[in-house]
């Protein structure tokens, strides 16, 4: 798995896991998942997709997020979640 | 007689459509909205329903997260309360004073079945939180709350199949005891194969559409949809310049204590709930012109409604037209109460007695009675019932009235 493969992956389980309307290609690598950042970037998930999102990642990709901690680091964005993604896989 | 409540608006989406002018063309068609059941796969004795064809769109401006976890049942509801909302005119300021009873049985069901059968199936290794978030009966509330920005009371009712009747009496509570200004009443159930494997289960579907009064009646058939009543006092009412649509003089709520499923063979508290009612509205039964029965086609139930009807209108029960929405809605659950309470308000206003639309052969034991085979017909009412009986021996009469009164 490449970098970008992984991006890209991330992407299409978010619009299809969460039914987001955005398209995957929209969705910008270092824009925040939960909430906005200050410029209006972000796709503005809450508290609720969270708990969707943490077990959508975890199926999808063999992964474990032991903590709030690591979620927190791992959702920052995109480009974190797949950062992640390959690290753990790794290991 | 206690206050009378004003209702300024009304909304609905059923199987015979989307909106009021949907059902008020439904109405006076004489259509049955009960057909083939496609919404999930069920095998059993019945296949047949009155589901809402395609889901009308949600009025825009839902926060995306708040939009894309509505149930079927939050859609419906919706619909169905922004409808009579938009009747009744209301702007922001007067929806935050609005209080808010929600009637319901199964709230987000649809979408727990699916996530657990999703995981049964294998097509997810770890069963979906969003699967769940819908369902508990008040999450209905809460997404009709935040959607419309009512900052009211709020409460959620769950009598079985009287729910969305009781709805409507609890919400002029809230009104006539002063705690809102001005209340929604919402009845809401989506198809379920909960519901739809239970009613199975218990033999009380008709593999036809269901033949209320008929002396082929085999049971009911399972609807779905929503029904939405704006209340309000009537002299606030004229003074925002609202119109009034129909009034609601009383209603009546007892129980029969009887037994899990059957009505109390001589219908006490059926009677007891129309005697209240006709006492709340400071009537005599001499003064009600037509009546909107529960009528839901089951053996027991037509039975005993008709007992209950004739000890209360004696001789002159001939003279007044008894028909059951449910021929053409289907049994709605939690929201058969509040759907037929708009369809008698329309028969009210619109000066149309609906039909039994799947009656054929009316049973012999009432030939005497009038129970308005298909079609509908025109003419004059001024005050009707409309009855809702739920499992458990759950019952509630509403009394509405023509806003000018008497015919």
């Amino acid at each position: 798995m490449d970098r970008s493969g992984v991006r890209i992956e991330v992407k299409e389980l978010l619009v299809s896991g969460l039914r987001l309307t955005v398209q995957a290609g929209e969705i910008a690598d270092e824009a925040p998942i939960f909430g906005h950042a200050p410029d209006g970037a972000g796709l503005g998930l809450d508290s609720i997709d969270a708990l969707e999102l943490v077990v959508l990642v975890e199926e999808r990709f063999n992964v474990t997020i032991p903590d709030e901690d690591v979620g927190k680091r791992a959702f920052a964005s995109v480009a974190a979640l797949a950062d992640f993604i390959l690290e753990a896989k790794a290991a | 007689m206690a206050e009378a409540i004003a209702i300024t608006g009304v909304g609905q989406v059923s199987a015979l459509g989307g909106d009021v002018p949907a059902l008020a063309t439904g109405l006076l068609e004489g259509r049955c909205g009960i057909g083939p059941l496609t919404l999930f796969a069920h095998r059993g004795r019945s296949a047949v329903a009155a589901q809402v064809g395609e889901l009308p769109a949600v009025e825009s401006g839902l926060p995306p997260a708040v939009a894309r976890r509505l149930t079927r049942s939050d859609r419906l509801a919706l619909v169905a309360a922004t409808e009579a909302c938009r009747m009744a005119g209301l702007d922001d300021a007067v929806r935050e004073t609005m209080g808010l009873c929600v009637g319901a049985t199964t709230a987000g069901m649809l979408g727990t079945e699916e996530a657990y059968r999703r995981w049964r199936a294998g097509e997810h290794r770890r069963i979906r939180y969003s699967g769940f978030a819908g369902m508990p009966l008040s999450t209905v509330g809460a997404a009709l709350s935040q959607v419309l920005g009512l900052f009211g009371p709020r409460s959620t009712v769950s009598t079985a199949c009287s729910s969305g009747a009781l709805a409507i009496a609890t919400a002029a509570g809230m009104v006539a005891r002063g705690e809102a200004p001005i209340a929604l009443a919402v009845g809401v159930d989506s198809l379920c194969r909960l519901t739809y494997a239970g009613f199975d289960a218990l033999q009380a579907l008709d593999a036809a559409p269901c033949r209320p009064f008929d002396a082929n009646r085999r049971g009911l058939s399972l609807g779905e949809g929503a029904g939405a009543i704006v209340l309000e006092r009537a002299d606030r009412a004229r003074a925002r310049g609202a119109t009034i649509r129909a009034i609601l003089l009383g209603s009546g709520i007892s129980a029969d204590a009887h037994h899990v499923t059957a009505p109390h063979p001589e219908g006490a508290g059926a009677l007891a709930a129309l005697r209240d009612a006709l006492d709340a509205a400071g009537l005599s039964p001499d003064a009600v012109d037509y009546v909107n029965a529960h009528g839901s086609g089951t053996k027991h139930n037509d039975e005993t409604e008709v007992a209950v009807l004739r000890a209360t209108f004696g001789t002159r029960l001939a003279r007044v037209p008894v028909s059951s929405s449910k021929s053409q809605l289907g049994h709605c659950l939690a929201a058969a109460g509040t759907l037929e309470a708009v369809v008698t308000i329309m028969a009210l206003s619109d000066g149309v007695v609906p039909a039994t639309v799947t009656l054929r052969v009316p049973d012999p034991a009432w030939s005497d009675l009038d129970l308005v085979p298909t079609p509908g017909r025109r003419a004059p009412l001024g005050v009707a019932v409309s009855s809702s009986y739920g499992f458990g021996g759950h019952n509630v009469t509403l009394v509405l009235a023509r806003p000018e009164g008497r015919a």
